[in-house]
């Protein structure tokens, strides 16, 4: 599979919401291991593109490629069948759930008994308090999630999309309720997941400075439109600004 | 010191997860003293055996009402499956057979409920309610609205025979329900119930299938009323298109009381045991009081709004 072109091709997306063109014709391509900075102004269709990306909307027209290979994401356990893991903007968590359950929910670990399975529940609390610790946060894994700060529930999006082992990570707006350190440390974090492993990633993010750091390449959107493709080193923070603005 | 606090804490906590259980016992005793007969041995065997009934309606009722929905059609299906399973033994099925039937139907029926509900979006209430009235009107018709008596022995076992003290159908309760807690707790779409129950778009969002776990929760349901059917009809001798009518009010407020949110996503289903239980014992308390046919109607509405009740003013003090 290894040197069999790009890790994901994205060929002419198109997505209408009704009259609203939130993707018009968008292509670009991303190499395996690279990390994508995505930056546009709000309703530039980041979101809508993550989306299709993870399965939980379909594109109106267009392809998507997988290493070379035409692929649809059917629907969000689909697209986390083929390797693509994703924290939403939104975060998604069952508020009145427990952490543990959150940080697993759509992918649990089961042991057999027989020809029965059942929930590992035991090993899903150890493996999440082992994977927040990893993170430098500790808190009560058997707490609902609704008793968390924000800055809590959103390492819970963030770590369980990463903890999922995918070949494609997704993070949308995943910063935003952390505070200045723990910012830095999953930049960190993300930055040597992606070293070691080769983990193909795709952020998106307001902030710009951490999109500079952080990706090897950068595309600016504008009102569903590619406006700019390249490397990082290729692009000053003010030029991403004229082209996100009209 | 702080260990006793600590014990005394983690009791106190154990023990307000089942308070349903305290509550039954409680008012099992506090009616002791006013009714004695229920600290016969014979009497509460009679709770207990009754109180299936109800208990198996409310487990179905408990399943789609951990995805936030509700079933009204429980007790038209308590009467249309093994009205099924007697019809298909008449024309020769063998009584194994035709009490697989009886589940099965109940099954389906859930299923049709469940694809109906997820995939056209209609109402759970509307649809269960129409398939309550359906299913109710084809054993009427079946029957020309007389009871069905004259059932095979063998399928009447589970209401006759006795082991030791004990009446068979108090250990088939116990392992059907038991059945239906580890499915709940233990399973990964038993889990996947309390999740879409909590939030049904992160669920879809994150992969969770979530029409599925909404038509597996009905279907459940469909199979407690079943079994809750066929239990009732082995006890009684007969089935009739009216035969469980009287149990759709007890078998909502019993989850409720138990602590199942009306609006999904929480609630442990052994106290729905409890629940039941509480339920039976009020009727049984009411009728021993000679109360008549019509105020026992009353008394049915009342159970309802006492349940109700105590779910909202339990979420006002735990801010749910
Ligand atoms: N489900 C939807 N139904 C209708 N319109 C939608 C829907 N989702 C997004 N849109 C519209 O599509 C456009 C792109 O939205 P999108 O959420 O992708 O923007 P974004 O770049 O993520 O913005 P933000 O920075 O605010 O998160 C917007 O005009 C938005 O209103
Ligand atoms: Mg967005």
């Amino acid at each position: 599979m290894a040197g069999s072109g790009p890790m994901l091709e994205v060929k002419n997306i198109s997505k209408n919401f009704g009259k609203v063109r939130a993707l018009r014709s968008m292509s670009f391509e991303l190499e395996k291991g690279k990390i994508l900075g995505l930056v546009g102004d709000n309703g530039a269709g980041k979101s809508t593109l993550l989306k299709i990306l993870s399965g939980d909307l379909q594109p109106s027209a267009g392809q998507i490629y997988l290493e070379s290979k035409a692929t649809r994401f059917k629907s969000p356990a689909d697209a986390m069948k083929k390797g693509i893991a994703i924290a939403y903007q939104f975060l998604e968590l069952v508020d009145i759930a427990k952490v543990w359950e959150n940080f697993f929910m759509g992918r649990e670990l089961t042991k057999r008994i027989g020809p029965l399975a059942f929930l590992d529940v035991q090993r899903m609390k150890y493996l999440t308090a082992e994977a927040i610790a990893k993170y430098g946060h500790t808190f009560d894994i058997e707490r609902e999630v609704r008793e968390l700060s924000g800055e809590q529930r959103q390492i819970i999006a963030v770590t369980r999309a990463i903890e999922a082992n995918p070949e494609i990570l997704l993070l949308d707006e995943s910063f935003t309720l952390l505070s200045l350190d723990g910012r830095k440390d999953i930049v960190n974090f993300l930055g040597e997941v992606n070293k070691k492993i080769g983990i193909t990633m795709i952020i998106v993010s307001h902030d710009l400075e951490l999109i500079k750091t952080l990706s090897h390449y950068i595309m600016v959107l504008r009102a569903g439109e590619k406006m700019f493709f390249g490397h990082t080193d290729k692009i000053s923070i003010d030029q991403i600004v004229k082209y996100m603005l009209p | 010191m702080k260990s006793a606090r600590y014990l005394f804490g983690a009791v106190r906590a154990k023990s307000m997860e089942y308070y349903t259980w305290l509550l039954f016992i409680g008012i099992y005793l506090a009616t002791g003293l006013f009714v004695p007969t229920l600290f016969i041995p014979a009497t509460f065997l009679n709770v207990l055996v009754q109180g299936t009934t109800v208990g198996l309606l409310s487990i179905g009722m408990a399943f789609v009402m951990l995805v936030g929905e509700i079933d009204l059609s429980v007790v038209a299906v308590a009467s249309f499956a093994p009205m099924a399973g007697i019809l298909a033994w008449e024309i020769g099925l063998p009584v194994p057979a035709a009490i697989l039937l009886t589940l099965l139907v109940g099954v389906g029926v859930g299923l049709f409920n469940g694809l109906l509900i997820t995939k056209l979006r209609i109402p759970s209430l509307v649809q269960t309610c129409a398939m309550w009235w359906m299913l109710a009107g084809i054993v009427l018709v079946a029957t020309r609205g007389m009871a069905k008596a004259g059932l095979p022995n063998s399928w009447m076992q589970l209401g006759r025979v006795f082991i030791g003290p004990i009446p068979l159908l108090v250990f088939f309760f116990i392992i059907v329900v038991s059945a239906a807690v580890i499915f709940a707790r233990r399973t990964v779409t038993g889990r996947r119930l309390y999740l879409v129950g909590g939030n049904s778009e992160a669920c879809s969002a994150m992969g969770i299938p979530v029409d599925r776990i909404r038509i597996i929760a009905f279907m459940t349901s469909g199979l407690f009323s079943a079994l809750a059917g066929y239990a009732l009809s082995a006890r009684m001798g007969f089935v009739s298109a009216r035969f469980a009518v009287e149990w759709l009010m007890p078998a909502i407020a019993a989850p409720v009381i138990a602590g199942l949110s009306l609006t999904g996503g929480r609630g442990n289903l052994i106290n729905v045991v409890a629940g039941a239980y509480l339920v039976q014992l009020i009727v049984i308390v009411v009728r021993a009081g000679g109360v008549s046919g019509y105020s026992y109607e009353f008394v049915q509405g009342l159970l309802v709004f006492i349940a109700i009740l105590v779910d909202t003013v339990r979420r006002r003090v735990t801010g749910l």
